[in-house]
Order: structure tokens, then C-alpha cells, then sequence
């Protein structure tokens, strides 16, 4: 979309651009999801801050669901192998994508590993975002659904001060509920701080190291 | 937050067209932000001004302006500013996705846009 709209006297111009920045992305991001439908994929961007629990969430999920589906983990991350290599013990096929010094992943990164993966074969995949409660929620990726993983050990407040990410969020999980209490942080103000932000999101509880919650968090995602 | 990689993007696409145009130098730039992008101007404009040395962006403005955070309620059909929550405990002020009007979920129509809007530029002479 460009054209002009002035000429001023002498040799300046105005240049109408409307250039769209962020658009880029959600382009790609539109293109992925497409190509997802088309070969029967779901996919879930896994969104949360380092050490909230996404990795033990996912592994949980797959142990969960690897009967029902054939399922893949797209694992972002800056640099090593660190996390693919405990998802891959599940079974599941592993894609790594290293970012390199990016702080989230972009649709552009997604589109290169969906290209690596046989989708004829896969059902779902997960995609575990860069650890980060900012940058991820303002770049699509193209999956159905978006979920935020936070715990109780990072403090009562974190919701409430990223209130962007969890706007853009289906699934909120709240992790590490048996700490909760030596932590003195409340499960219930969390939840409620959550829906205060954005009220259709689903809010779970889960205690990913003995499983607890997980069930409830495989019905929220509605797979 | 991306502040770096999104300023590169701007000096990039300006370059482009100026080029394209055959400009001497760029006189102004300017660019709108959703009021909830994520994006710092403060941190954008620092960017800029650290990218566009020794370019045809040099001299060149960085206009900035704002568009607002709005919402649609798919229930009584509001349109309008997002609803903004205070919690004056923490000091804390933040959007939500409640309708302002009826409560309802709403969803954002605008406000999380960058884009540039128009360039000013000066052609080479002759």
C-alpha cells in the first residue's frame, strides 16, 4: 500500500508508507496456522517465564495424550539442547530452535520448523516459546491456542505487572501450588488477577511434578 | 522489549524507499504505536537515533504518534477505549479485556499496531 499524497514546493516530498512493522509477523504467523489446517495440526504456543514449568507441562502433556496423538515439540529456546533432550525421552519428536540472542520465538522461526517435520504424520504440536513474559505475547506464532505458565515461586505480583501477555492468552496455568503456602503467595489472588485482566481466559492449577492439574489442563485446551 | 530489531526494521524500509525515490535525505519520519504494543518510545527513539547515524536518516525527525487501545464487545456492541483497571495497593495500572459498558469480553480492534505512516524526503537536484 503506497502512494503518494503531496508534492510540496521545492524538492521535498511526502511519502505516504502506512509500511506496517508488526504486521510482518502476523502475516507469517496467519500462513502457519493455514498450513496447520490444511494438514489437520493443532498447535499450542507454550508461553511463561524461566522456571515457570513450560518444559515439565509439556512433558506431562505428552505422557498425557501420546496414545491419542502423534505429537511433536517445537522447543525455543537461546541456545542448547537442555529441554529437547528431556522431551525427546517422552518419545515425542523434537525440533530445537535455538534464537540465538532473540528473546521469543516469531512466526518466521515456526515456519522453518514446521518445513523440517512430516505433518501427514503429526496431530498436535507443542511449541514451548523463549522463557519471557513480554516479548512472545506480541508475536503470533499461528497456533490455536496460547497458553501462559506461571508459579507461585515467582511472587504474587507477576500477572498483574505483564498484563499484555496474559490479554493474549486462552489457558493461564498457575504452577507449583504446593509451594504456594511457604511461599505466601495465594493461588486464588493469582487466579482472580488473571481473570481481572482478561476475563475468558482459563485458569488451572497444577503441580506439574506429581501431575496434579494435568487432566484439567488437557480440557481446557480442548484436546 | 524489541525495540532494537523493530527500529531496524523502520531505518531499513525508509532507506529502501527513499532510495527508490532518489532522495538526498530524509527530513521526517513518521510512525504510529499502539498504545498496547509493548513497544518503549523512549527506547525506540534511542535506537533510532543510534541506528540512523552516518545514513540518509541522519538529520530526520522521528514523529511518534499514538493510537489508542480499542475494543469491540461482541455483547452489547460497545466500541471504544479499552477499559483500564487501578489496583492503588501496588500502584499498579493495567488494561483489561472487560467491557467498559456492560462487562462483557471484548475484544481489541486497535492499539497494537507499528507502522510508518509517511516519510518526509528531500530529492537529489538534477
Amino acid at each position: 500500500m503506497r502512494r503518494i499524497v503531496t508534492h510540496e514546493e521545492g524538492e521535498i516530498f511526502d511519502v505516504e508508507l502506512e509500511e506496517q512493522i508488526l504486521k510482518a509477523n502476523d502475516e507469517l504467523a496467519t500462513r502457519n496456522s493455514e498450513i496447520l489446517r490444511r494438514h489437520g495440526v493443532k498447535a499450542i504456543d507454550v508461553m511463561g517465564s524461566i522456571g515457570s514449568g513450560k518444559t515439565s507441562l509439556i512433558e506431562l502433556l505428552i505422557e498425557k495424550l501420546n496414545r491419542k496423538y502423534r505429537i511433536a515439540v517445537f522447543n525455543g529456546d537461546l541456545t542448547t539442547t537442555i529441554d529437547s533432550d528431556r522431551v525427546a525421552r517422552h518419545g515425542a519428536e523434537v525440533i530445537q530452535i535455538n534464537t540465538g540472542k532473540e528473546c521469543h520465538l516469531d512466526a518466521n522461526l515456526v515456519f522453518k520448523a514446521l518445513n523440517s517435520v512430516n505433518l501427514e504424520q503429526l496431530d498436535l504440536i507443542f511449541i514451548e516459546n523463549v522463557g519471557n513474559l513480554i516479548c512472545p505475547g506480541e508475536f503470533k506464532l499461528g497456533a490455536d491456542k496460547r497458553l501462559v505458565v506461571v508459579s507461585v515461586t515467582e511472587g504474587p505480583y507477576m500477572i498483574l505487572k505483564h498484563p499484555f501477555i496474559f490479554m493474549e492468552a486462552d489457558v493461564v496455568v498457575i504452577n507449583k501450588l504446593d509451594l504456594a503456602e511457604s511461599m505466601g503467595v495465594e493461588y486464588e489472588k493469582l487466579r482472580s488477577d488473571a481473570l481481572s485482566v482478561n476475563p475468558k481466559v482459563k485458569v488451572i492449577g497444577t503441580i506439574c511434578r506429581t501431575g496434579k492439574g494435568i487432566d484439567k489442563v488437557v480440557e481446557a485446551l480442548g484436546i | 522489549m524489541h525495540e532494537l530489531s523493530m527500529a531496524n526494521s523502520i531505518v531499513e524500509t525508509v532507506i529502501a524507499e527513499a532510495n527508490k525515490r532518489n532522495a538526498e535525505s530524509v527530513s521526517e519520519v513518521c510512525l504510529v504505536v499502539g498504545k498496547l504494543s509493548m513497544l518503549g518510545l523512549e527506547q525506540l527513539r534511542y535506537c533510532y537515533k543510534l541506528l540512523t547515524k552516518d545514513t540518509i536518516l541522519e538529520k530526520s525527525k522521528l514523529k511518534i504518534e499514538l493510537e489508542e487501545g480499542k475494543v469491540h464487545c461482541g455483547r452489547c456492541k460497545f466500541i471504544g477505549p479499552i477499559k483500564i483497571r487501578e489496583d492503588p495497593q501496588y500502584h499498579i495500572v493495567y488494561p483489561t479485556l472487560e467491557c467498559p459498558k456492560c462487562g462483557g469480553e471484548v475484544e481489541v480492534v486497535s492499539g497494537r499496531n507499528c507502522y510508518i505512516k509517511s516519510i518526509k524526503l528531500r530529492q537529489k537536484i538534477g
